[in-house]
């Protein structure tokens, strides 16, 4: 008797500690992006424009997985923020496309598309991987479109025993980030719709004789 | 005879854990490279290939193998700063051509004459484990617990460095160096590692030969 009532109190030990251990593994990771952004190294272009980070853009939390949330909201604002202030030289951040000056001569308003995330149990690499897809909206001062343009963006970081998978997927979206700011000053002007847009304002002759 | 096992075991276990390392390099000249008081050696790990990456923790060692009285280094992460976003991994130059032509952006050249940066060591390469073999169980109990086994791997780390002088936007050297060699884990109660320094080996051989270039004393 005192026996069978040992083996149920051990497998009652047993089912509570594989229940913990089961519940124990599925946890979910959270993950705030949070940086200081280097200041550009780049000659900005006689352009007056505007740049509206809608609120949905200034707090973007992405959630790639089931399990993972990005808040890559603050971060992104101060990257673009960053880079157009490199690209422009007079830049607004007009809290919405109606509080823009008239005499604005490009108005930009970004969002993200997408944020997809992959681990080294997802591709058998030992990195983990962000991509965020981003959309720029681009039109002049007076609503005239001039392009929506699709912007990836990506970053990866060495997966290692001493990096918890928060730390490899804050760092691998702030590579991200630093991607799409890299992305943005050196193509934006390579744009063929801004590129036509400045041939038509006479503004590649300025930029070329400067 | 048991303990004549162990002995022999261990003996060859310990001179398996010794990595092989062989270094190649090449240089237009054997001559040391000039570096004024002030200008600075920045090392910085290729980070555009698409399975792996010039670790971080590399890149660091190298930098203080190669750091010196005579030798000053300015870190990865403060040069990507104050060049951004001109050496990101998407943007980096990949080969001399594409530094002239970012040379000649005036911004560009500007800094890298304000900041004094004078050489830029690219190093490229990683470390592969494979070839793992054995088993080893570890169990524990209220009454206590052991490992028991014997278990290896092999790695191997496969890396090169390039010299770019900024300067006169050229290159100074190329080195490459393969290190590989086999760690174990035996189980006997606790379990006992030993691990072969394929990458500390791998740094200190491509540290010591970069750092030979600048100055003749080796630390």
């Amino acid at each position: 008797m005192k026996v069978l009532r040992l083996t149920t109190k051990l497998q009652l030990t047993l089912a509570a500690l594989a229940f913990a251990l089961t519940t124990g593994c599925a946890s979910s990771t959270s993950v705030v992006v949070e940086a200081d952004f280097p200041t550009v190294v780049y000659e900005p272009r006689d352009i007056r424009a505007a740049v509206v980070f809608e609120p949905a853009f200034r707090e973007y939390i992405a959630q790639p997985t089931a399990d993972v949330l990005i808040d890559i909201g603050g971060a992104q604002v101060d990257l673009l923020s960053n880079a157009f202030d490199g690209l422009f030289e007079q830049v607004e951040y007009p809290a919405s496309r109606e509080a823009v000056d008239p005499d604005t001569e490009l108005v930009i308003v970004p969002s993200v598309q997408q944020v997809q995330m992959s681990t080294p149990s997802d591709s058998y690499l030992n990195v983990y991987e962000v991509w965020i897809k981003y959309s720029l909206d681009i039109e002049t001062g007076d609503g005239v479109p001039v392009d929506s343009w699709f912007m990836p963006a990506y970053g990866k970081t060495p997966d290692s025993l001493l990096l918890s998978r928060s730390k490899a997927i804050r760092e691998a979206a702030l590579i991200a980030l630093r991607d799409a700011g890299a992305k943005l000053l050196l193509d934006f002007y390579r744009i063929p719709a801004i590129y036509g847009w400045m041939q038509q304002e006479g503004r590649l002759e300025e930029a070329d004789s400067s | 005879m048991m303990t004549r096992l162990l002995f022999l075991a261990t003996a060859v276990s310990l001179s398996g854990c010794a990595a092989t390392t062989t270094i190649d390099e090449f240089r237009p000249t054997d001559q040391l490279m000039d570096l004024a008081a002030g200008e600075k050696v920045v090392v910085l790990g290729r980070r555009d290939a698409g399975h792996y990456e010039t670790d971080r923790a590399f890149v660091e060692c190298v930098g203080d193998k190669l750091r010196g009285p005579n030798i000053n280094l300015m870190s990865e992460q403060e040069f990507m700063d104050s060049i951004y976003p001109w050496f990101e991994p998407r943007t980096a130059p990949k080969n001399l051509t594409r530094l002239t032509r970012l040379m000649e952006v005036p911004m560009v050249r500007e800094r890298i004459d304000e900041r004094e940066i004078r050489y830029i060591v690219w190093l490229d390469g990683n470390t592969e484990t494979g070839g793992a073999m054995g088993s080893m169980s570890c169990s524990f109990s209220p009454a206590g617990g052991g490992c028991l086994g014997f278990t290896q791997w092999d790695k191997e780390s496969a890396y090169e460095a390039v010299v770019w002088d900024l300067k006169d936007l050229t290159e100074k050297g190329r080195v490459r160096v393969d290190s590989e060699g086999t760690s174990y884990v035996i189980g006997v109660v606790a379990p006992i590692p030993l691990l072969s320094p394929v990458k500390s080996n791998a740094c200190s051989g491509l540290g010591n030969q970069l750092r030979s270039y600048f100055s003749q004393e080796l630390g």
